[in-house]
Order: structure tokens, then C-alpha cells, then sequence
């Protein structure tokens, strides 16, 4: 009895090792989740829109900053290059593929108007706006 | 007695790795990890429907039963009067009271700001309208 508990008890480290595995895993998939969009972006607040519970994983989001520049995942691009994106978008995931316009609240209607315009233009009619529904504390 | 308790504290001297350090590495990630961890703001998707060329004709047909919201760089007009964004509330309040079915058409001028676009989404959803479309105008 006393035997089997000192032999079974005493080998931790292979647990641990995986354990730590896993942790490094994680951080390091959250770190590159984070990467994907711009943190520089300032959304506005609307306390009483529907939250977001399920992901579309074929969802577009497209950006745009204060300055009206459009980029997806940080890369930035023209309109024209927007349109050829969506297109492909579209040839590949279908038209009922959901496109977020992640914009900052400065920016003026008339850059959001191009994004709009593109998608318009690519087919793309699930067009909705991200903004801050609850501030992280 | 006493040799079955010596027995054992060898054993755990001999066999085991030493743990406390160990742990006292562990406590230190861990006190990292939750320290540098920043909570995410929770995200709202407003939906909106976006004129095609087809849906223009149907909203031709019926004129009359549309609300028009325009955002200006300088404030907000229902059916062409001037409103403030607490009397829009009320109206919309009173709009979804009787049909949340109601078609709502925000035209945004080109120079408004996008915030405020956000914000007449944001009341729309708070009155749990549905058909908002999205128009730019110049």
C-alpha cells in the first residue's frame, strides 16, 4: 500500500511540463487574436445594441480610422483594392457573407460611404457597424 | 511507531522533487498573467440593410409610410424637422410602440461624423426597430 503511493505520487513533472504547454499555447493564440485588429480605434458607445454572441467565422471586418483610411487586419488599402477583396470574398464564402465595419466614432460617413459602396458593389448585403456596447472595467 | 514515521520522511526527502519552489514559480506566472490581462470591451453589432437596386423601386411604392431620419454634421432631422436626439427618442419610442416592423431611413450626409450614425442606430435598437436602412447622401 505504501509502496504503490510512492511510486505513483512522486512523478509530476511530465504533468507539469504539459500544463505549461498549455498555458504558453494560450497566450500565445490570444496575443495573435489581438493582432488582428486595430486597438488604435476608437468605436463609439451604443449601451443598448444587440451584443455580439456567436461569430460568423467566414465574417469580413473591415476598418476605419479617424483619418477615413480603410485596412483589414491592419493592412491598409484602397477602395479599388477593397473591391477586388470583397469580390473574391464573395466568389469564395457566397454573398450572405456578414461584413463588420469596425469604424472609429470620428471618422466621417462619407469614408464609411466607400466601404459601404464596395460591399454594395461586391454583392455583400449583411453590413453591419461594431461599436462598444459595455467598457471593460 | 516512531520507525514507520522515519521511514516515510526519507522517503519523501529522497524521492520527491522539491516542490516549493517550484510553486513559488507557478504563484509568480500566475500573479503575472492576471495582472497584465486586460478585459475586452464587450462589441455590439448594429444590422443594417443597405438600398440594392431592386429594393429602390419597392421603396418607391410606398413614400408615405417612411420615416426619414438625416444626420447633418450639426444635428439630426425626422421627416425634415429639426430634432434633438432626446426628442428623436421619444418619437422613435412612440414609432416602435405602434410597428417595430417600420422601415426607418437613415440618410447620412457625406461631412457627418460617424458617431452620430452610431447613435441613431443605437436608439433604433434601445425601441427594438428592425428595418433600418442605411442611405448616403451627399
Amino acid at each position: 500500500m505504501r509502496r504503490v503511493r510512492e511510486e505513483g505520487g512522486v512523478n509530476m513533472t511530465p504533468m507539469i511540463d504539459v500544463v505549461f504547454q498549455l498555458i504558453i499555447f494560450f497566450v500565445c493564440t490570444v496575443e495573435l487574436e489581438r493582432q488582428a485588429i486595430d486597438e488604435s480605434i476608437r468605436l463609439s458607445m451604443a449601451p443598448h445594441g444587440p451584443a455580439v454572441e456567436q461569430k460568423d467565422p467566414r465574417e469580413v471586418v473591415v476598418e476605419v480610422d479617424d483619418r477615413g483610411r480603410i485596412s483589414i487586419a491592419r493592412n491598409y488599402m484602397n477602395e479599388a483594392f477593397l473591391r477586388n477583396l470583397l469580390r473574391n470574398v464573395v466568389i469564395s464564402h457566397g454573398q450572405t457573407t456578414p461584413v463588420i465595419i469596425r469604424a472609429a466614432g470620428g471618422a466621417r460617413h462619407e469614408d464609411i460611404r466607400r466601404v459601404m459602396d464596395a460591399c454594395a458593389y461586391a454583392g455583400l448585403w449583411k453590413v453591419s457597424f461594431a461599436a462598444v456596447k459595455e467598457v471593460a472595467q | 511507531m516512531a520507525h514507520r514515521h522515519k521511514r516515510t520522511r526519507k522517503s519523501i526527502e529522497a524521492g520527491e522533487v522539491q516542490m516549493t519552489a517550484m510553486i513559488d514559480v507557478v504563484f509568480q506566472l500566475l500573479v503575472y498573467f492576471i495582472v497584465t490581462i486586460q478585459p475586452q470591451d464587450v462589441i455590439a453589432h448594429l444590422d443594417v440593410f443597405r438600398p440594392s437596386p431592386e429594393s429602390k423601386q419597392e421603396q418607391l411604392q410606398t413614400p408615405p409610410k417612411m420615416i426619414r431620419i438625416q444626420i447633418f454634421e450639426n444635428g439630426f432631422t425626422m421627416n425634415d424637422r429639426q430634432v434633438g436626439l432626446r426628442e428623436m427618442e421619444s418619437l422613435l419610442a412612440r414609432l416602435a410602440g405602434i410597428d417595430v416592423k417600420q422601415t426607418i431611413m437613415i440618410m447620412a450626409t457625406a461631412n457627418s461624423r460617424h458617431e452620430d450614425l452610431i447613435r441613431v442606430l443605437d436608439l433604433c435598437a434601445k425601441n427594438g426597430l428592425q428595418n433600418l436602412s442605411v442611405i448616403s447622401t451627399n
